[in-house]
């Protein structure tokens, strides 16, 4: 085909800052093939430990989840986004494999992170770095592919701005656990939609109170849910890894 | 180690003789130790650290920090008397205590004090680093209640952090765990912990610690399976009958993770609706270290 002929193709100069749109849409995106739909952040356990008897009991849920990803990852997405270099994530990501001491979100997290990596560099191949960083790691044991970081240095190598990286990683979170919750049957989609409508004013807040902190900092909030979550091996039917 | 002007106590466990000896030990206010002789079976090796502060409790303000290190081969214990009441805030001021604590090789530190409670309005700041080696073994309880909860004082305090970090030849971290619980717009504490009124973290780390890991780990999963249960089809929207709601909360829950190279570590989390139910826990689980310790954890405790 001819490009320089055809209309439909010219190649316009479409600023990068346009462009950008289209990528962050696509990372937010759940047809993003990144398993995200495996994982239910604790619900599954909560709802067989009774502590979510009823769908209301979901919103104050989601809610105190985003607080805890907040003060957990937040910090992470943020270093690496304002850092997007291999010696600042090898270093993170160990920090972040000690700092999630609950082996099943541990997991979780590595899973997802994997996923996301594999995903992102055969996506997005003008970033030579994320082929040649995979490539170099996997296997080697020296690092785990923790979510948070891959993610942090994933919109840092995109050049997204650290305050909309962050927001974007406790969207996903968001996004993940409403869906978790309708394959669960707490809630059908629409209230699900509704619920996630609801949200985001708290979510908003959890970003503002929780962005741009040191790793230092990172903490977690919900000992309870972080409990709870660590049950999730031991349900002796579950719908979900984690 | 180096020490500050803001040092509150030194303990330094050594061989001497063969046996495991404290050979320095230096406290002032607003911290206390007590060295009691007698205190396990004379038959094994340890020695036992009381640590206590004056009036019952940690006032606003208070700063506390403290160094322990326990030499290649020895075994040492600290614990409390009772438990550690925090005061309330004044002046927003906030109460700190720090410990660091360096344990060698085949040496044996079991930190099993009864548990933090801050009283409503309450500012404390905990941390607690812990430097080892592969031939290293650490027991640590570190746990919280509510407050004084049968008067009604549920998790009315402002601000509760505690840090344990736990470094490996020095600087490589292997556990880092922080929890911050602090009353905030987005969800006060009461509305987080739900009925519970009292949480807890247990480590256990290091080759002589290996067998009890692995028991607890089967115990606890064997304890909340039965625990747990799906929930009955009819959940939620389609919910007729009142039968879910009536299903209670467990009392007492309990998980089990294991961390850091080769699974060197394990930590338990629990949380109860009554202190009663998690000294029990701990008196049961970890009795076995009676072995190492000369006597069983919590047993004079918590009754």
């Amino acid at each position: 085909m001819d490009h320089s002929t055809s209309k439909s193709c010219k190649n316009a100069n479409h600023d990068d800052k346009s462009l950008l749109h289209w990528t962050q849409w696509q990372l937010l995106d759940s047809i993003l093939p990144t398993g995200g739909f495996a994982h239910s952040f604790g619900l599954e356990s909560a709802l067989q430990s009774n502590l979510i008897k009823q769908p209301e009991d979901l919103k104050p849920f989601i809610i105190q989840v985003l607080d805890n990803t907040g003060s957990l990852f937040l910090p992470f997405v943020h270093t690496l986004n304002k850092s997007p270099d291999t010696e600042t994530w090898t270093r993170l990501d160990n920090l972040l494999e000690a700092t999630l001491t609950n082996e099943i979100a541990r997991k979780a997290s590595a899973t997802q992170g994997s996923a996301l990596l594999r995903v992102a560099a055969s996506v997005f191949r003008e970033i030579a770095e994320l082929k040649l960083i995979r490539e170099r790691f996997i296997g080697s044991g020296l690092v785990f592919f923790h979510h948070a970081c891959v993610f942090g240095l994933l919109t840092g190598l995109l050049g997204f701005d650290g305050r909309m990286a962050q927001r974007a990683y406790i969207f996903m979170t968001m996004r993940d656990v409403l869906s978790a919750a309708t394959r669960l049957n707490v809630v059908g989609p629409i209230a699900a939609s509704v619920l996630q409508h609801e949200i985001a004013s708290a979510a908003e807040g959890i970003v503002e109170k929780w962005r741009d902190r040191n790793v230092e900092d990172a903490c977690q909030t919900n000992p309870l849910l972080d409990t709870v979550q660590g049950c999730h091996a031991y349900l002796f039917s579950r719908l979900f890894c984690s | 180690m180096a020490e500050t002007d803001t040092t509150s106590g030194v303990v330094t466990v050594e061989k001497v003789r063969g046996r495991s000896t404290i050979t320095r030990c230096f406290f002032r206010y607003p911290l206390k130790l007590i060295l009691p002789k007698k205190v396990g079976s004379s038959q094994v090796d340890a020695v036992w650290i009381y640590a206590l502060s004056y009036g019952g409790g940690i006032v606003s303000g208070d700063q506390i920090s403290c160094k322990i290190s326990v030499g290649d081969g020895c075994t040492a214990s600290v614990t409390t008397q009772a438990s550690t009441k925090v005061y309330k805030s004044v002046d927003s001021k906030c109460s700190e205590q720090v410990l660091e604590a360096i344990i060698g090789n085949e040496a044996f530190l079991a930190l099993i004090p009864d548990p933090v409670t801050c009283f409503s309005t309450a500012r404390y700041y905990q941390k607690q680093n812990f430097r080892i080696v592969s031939g290293s073994n650490l027991v640590v309880v570190d746990w919280i209640t509510s407050g004084r909860y049968q008067s009604g004082e549920r998790w009315d305090f402002t601000s509760y952090k505690s840090t344990n970090c736990i470094y490996l030849d020095n600087d490589r971290p292997i556990f880092i765990d922080s929890v911050l619980l602090e009353q905030s717009l987005i969800c006060d504490i009461a509305e987080r912990m739900q009925c519970y009124q009292v949480i807890a973290m247990v480590i256990l780390l290091g080759p002589k610690l290996k067998n009890l890991q692995n028991q607890i780990k089967e115990e606890v999963k064997k304890m909340m399976t039965v625990k747990l249960r799906p929930p009955t089809t009819n959940f939620g929207r389609h919910a007729k009958s009142e039968a879910q709601h009536d299903r209670l909360v467990p009392d007492l829950i309990a998980s089990c993770s294991t961390f850091g190279p080769q699974g060197i570590g394990s930590v338990i989390r629990v949380t109860a609706t009554t202190t009663e139910a998690v000294y029990a826990f701990l008196r049961t689980h970890l009795s076995s270290l009676e072995m190492f310790l000369g006597a069983p954890p919590y047993c004079q405790s918590g009754i």
